[in-house]
């Protein structure tokens, strides 16, 4: 009887690892990372291998999911950061480490050293405006006394956009994602709105847009991260203008310095069979995006934005014969080197508060 | 690479296994050699070179020491400078890695200085010979799974299993049985607690109430116990495939009666460790109580600075060896008499005094312990009562597996027609182990190794 269950412990345990080897010699082998003696010496490449098994290994979507619902039905009710609700995934929300004054000083230098027409915008994240829907006794940070703390240390020439009004008096729409951290086209063309008319425009109206669902079956960045399917998957939308201003030129630059020319589309409808479809609106993120209209106004908009003003761009170059997007993501406390601020009339800082956080605490 | 690592588990340990079956005998410790330094040296090459300064020195001075053996004034100069040497080394390293955020830290070098020392104590002693073979010496010290968190042993067991260990069917099926087991303790339990206590760490300290002051000390706890005995099993579990009887390090301390009891449950080898080589070797045995009791202190003050280059450290063995003496003096018949009197005792104070291991400072400190008293924010806090009842069942499992309750269960069963029976089951129970592992290492907000941290 012994001997049978140690053969029997070597046969199974044996079993599985071959199984789970052998699927990833499979699944990993378009991944994996090439050794060299740079990254061998530094242990870059001993990094890459373990995240890339992580991403890639074998039944890799099967065990995750097992493990994630299994700490659902234990009581958990956090994965990997996220709130499993109901009806969408929340992502919990850390407390700032830095204080509000700390958050403003980036661009309240900006704003002293070129004294260009500038304007701020704070997103809060889907947890902030739907508390109400975190379990019980969750708690996620208090982002709107951050954000309003932002505003009030920001000099007196900076006008601030209050993204929170506007999302909380539309919370019972679909302005957020379910399954994934960012706002909703609805919500982008409202945060539009509300940032155009600070900036001396009069917002085109709603209806003016002809909305196309692109996709029903989006699932998002939380749902990557969760694996949780009991909740619905998203729609994404397009919000097209044909009456409105065309785009002449999209020019993109990268870290590396390399540029390419993107024709006249702004959107890249490659994006909605990728594994992320929320890249559908302004296409691989680049460090600048130089887009030119058929706008004749002479108006050009410096933008800097994290991802979350991807789906509010499409808006914004309705009004402006060119708008420099610069990625704060990739440019980080270099942003104001990416394009000469003197070259613009107006300037806009838009992002969420979570991402703003991360860069300047 | 971590023992915990998707590239250990799901590559390298097969691999190793499987290869080091099919070599001939001869070549087994050469290869279980290079297959050590290869894992020590994985993410940073360079690595190695500390360990093998180390390993020479320490073989030098054993030669030395043998050679030279009647001259004893000699051989006790030569001993105090090597452990000198060595221990300002390890302190050194340790201290710079701590300031300079462990850019340059050479992990196990609290582990294997113990077992240099331990070596060269042992010839000393003339316990037994100087190791002749300097690759006898090298996997002594550095036998990889050994290197992440113990168990210790010493040259005189090691030696002895070198020559005369086999490798079977029945040690490769228990040994991979206890990797498993560990695996789990560290992957399941002590990465879910260590998450767990990270979370309420972020609670402000002055707004902290009793409930989530003693629920991040619980979870700390469980954390701190779980890895260290997750690392140590599959330590021994490794150890066990390769042919090596490595000894516990834990035994069940939660619900032991009294600090002495609990202590002596917690990281066995290095206590023992510190007892053989420090207390009763070079504070050379107490002729009065009183000695007894300042060397007692003294041995945890420094088992205290062995667990981390921090003044908390030292203050927590300080704590320690005063109340293991307070035990021993005032309260061990009580203890004797009352069973439960001594498993609350020890719980509560043991969670007490782990507050200065994962505190910033003694100010930090002094307000988890005003909270734990009650004299913080209130008696429980939303973030508190969340996570409670989001972790409750977790927490329930952790704390029966870390008490002897557990084991008694186990053993009990194992006699039972039932259980023997259900022994069939023991390898489809490992394998899900081993896929709920798996999963488990897929999550990407999993604690660091606890080693980096100390």
């Amino acid at each position: 009887m012994k001997h049978f269950v140690h053969h029997a412990m070597l046969i199974v345990v044996g079993a599985v690892w071959i199984a789970v080897i052998a699927a990833s010699m499979h699944d990993l082998s378009p991944y994996f990372p090439k050794p060299t003696a740079a990254t061998l010496a530094s242990g870059a490449w001993t990094q890459q291998l373990e995240s890339t098994l992580r991403e890639h290994m074998g039944f890799r979507d099967s065990l995750f999911r097992l493990k994630s619902r299994t700490d659902l039905f234990v009581g958990e009710k956090m994965v990997q950061g996220v709130y499993v609700t109901s009806d969408k995934l929340l992502e919990k929300q850390s407390e700032p480490a830095a204080d509000a004054k700390v958050l403003a000083e980036p661009v309240n230098t900006f704003y002293g050293a070129n004294a260009l027409p500038t304007y701020l915008v704070l997103i809060p994240s889907a947890a902030e405006i739907y508390e109400s829907d975190l379990p019980a006794n969750a708690v996620s940070a208090d982002q709107e006394s951050l954000i309003r703390g932002v505003y009030d240390s920001a000099v007196s020439g900076i006008r601030c956009v209050d993204a929170r009004g506007v999302l909380s008096s539309r919370k019972d729409s679909y302005i957020y994602y379910r399954t994934d951290t960012h706002c909703t086209g609805y919500a982008g063309y409202y945060l539009y709105q509300a940032a155009i008319q600070k900036m001396g425009f009069t917002p085109i109206p709603y209806n003016r847009f002809v909305i196309t669902h692109l996709t029903t079956e989006f699932r998002g960045d939380l749902y990557r991260r969760t694996l949780c399917d009991t909740v619905r998957p998203d729609v994404l939308d397009r919000y097209g203008n044909e009456a409105g201003v065309h785009i002449t030129g999209v020019q993109a630059v990268y870290q590396d310095g390399t540029t390419e020319d993107r024709g006249t589309q702004l959107s890249a409808p490659a994006a909605l069979t990728s594994e992320d479809p929320y890249r559908y609106y302004l296409g691989t993120p680049c460090m600048k995006l130089t887009v030119t209209t058929d706008a004749d106004n002479g108006k050009r908009l410096l933008l800097y934005k994290d991802d979350f003003a991807d789906c509010i761009v499409p808006f914004l170059v309705q009004h402006y014969s060119e708008v420099c997007i610069v990625d704060l993501t990739q440019t980080g406390e270099a942003f104001a080197e990416a394009a000469d601020p003197q070259d613009y009339t107006q300037v806009l800082f838009l992002s969420s508060i979570r991402r703003w956080q991360e860069l300047w605490e | 690479m971590p023992l915990s690592s998707l590239t250990f588990t799901v590559l390298t340990l097969p691999v190793l296994l499987l290869l080091y079956y099919c070599i001939p005998e001869k070549g087994k410790q050469w290869y279980l050699l290079a297959g050590s330094l290869v894992i020590y040296g994985w993410g940073s090459p360079v690595r190695v070179l500390y360990p093998a300064a180390f390993l020479f020195f320490d073989f030098g001075v054993g030669l030395l020491l043998e050679r030279h053996a009647r001259k004893r004034t000699l051989c006790t100069v030569l001993l105090a400078l090597s452990a000198v040497t060595q221990t300002a080394a390890m302190a050194l390293i340790r201290y710079a890695a701590f300031l300079n955020g462990r850019t340059f830290f050479p992990f196990g070098i609290a582990v294997y200085s113990l077992q240099g020392l331990a070596y060269l104590i042992g010839v000393y002693r003339k316990r037994h010979p100087a190791a002749v073979r300097i690759q006898d010496l090298a996997l002594y010290l550095f036998l990889f799974p050994v290197l992440y968190a113990g168990p210790l042993m010493n040259y005189v067991e090691f030696s002895e299993q070198l020559g005369k260990r086999r490798t079977n069917i029945i040690g490769l099926s228990e040994g991979l049985g206890i990797f498993i087991r560990g695996l789990a303790e560290k992957v399941i339990l002590a990465d879910t607690f260590g998450f767990l206590f990270r979370e309420l760490r972020q609670t402000p300290t002055g707004s902290m109430s009793m409930l989530t002051a003693w629920l991040t000390t619980i979870a700390f706890s469980l954390y701190l116990y779980f890895e260290l005995m997750g690392y140590a099993e599959m330590a021994r579990g490794i150890g066990k495939c390769f042919g090596f009887e490595l000894p516990r390090n834990f035994s069940h301390p939660f619900f032991c009666p009294g600090i002495t009891a609990f202590m002596q449950s917690w990281n066995i080898t290095v206590l023992l460790w510190f007892q053989t080589n420090f207390r009763h070797f070079l504070l050379g045995g107490a002729q009065k109580k009183w000695q007894s009791y300042a060397g007692q202190v003294l041995t945890w003050v420094l088992i205290g600075a062995w667990y981390g280059m921090r003044l908390q450290f030292l203050l927590w063995g300080l704590c320690i060896g005063l109340l293991l003496v307070f035990e021993q003096t005032v309260l061990e018949r009580y203890i004797r008499r009352h069973y439960i009197f001594g498993v609350l005792y020890a719980l509560i104070t043991v969670q007490f005094s782990w507050v200065l291991f994962y505190t910033g400072s003694l100010g930090e400190a002094g307000q988890y312990w005003r909270a734990m008293l009650g004299f913080g924010a209130g008696l429980a806090d939303r973030s508190g009562i969340y996570f409670l009842t989001s972790y409750a069942a977790i927490l329930l499992l952790g704390l029966y597996t870390a008490t002897d309750l557990f084991r008694n269960i186990t053993e009990r069963l194992a006699t039972t027609r039932v259980g023997q029976g259900m022994q069939i089951l023991t390898p489809v129970i490992h394998a899900g182990l081993l896929i709920f592992c798996l999963g488990s290492m897929l999550y990407t907000d999993r604690e660091p190794m606890l080693w980096l941290l100390l």
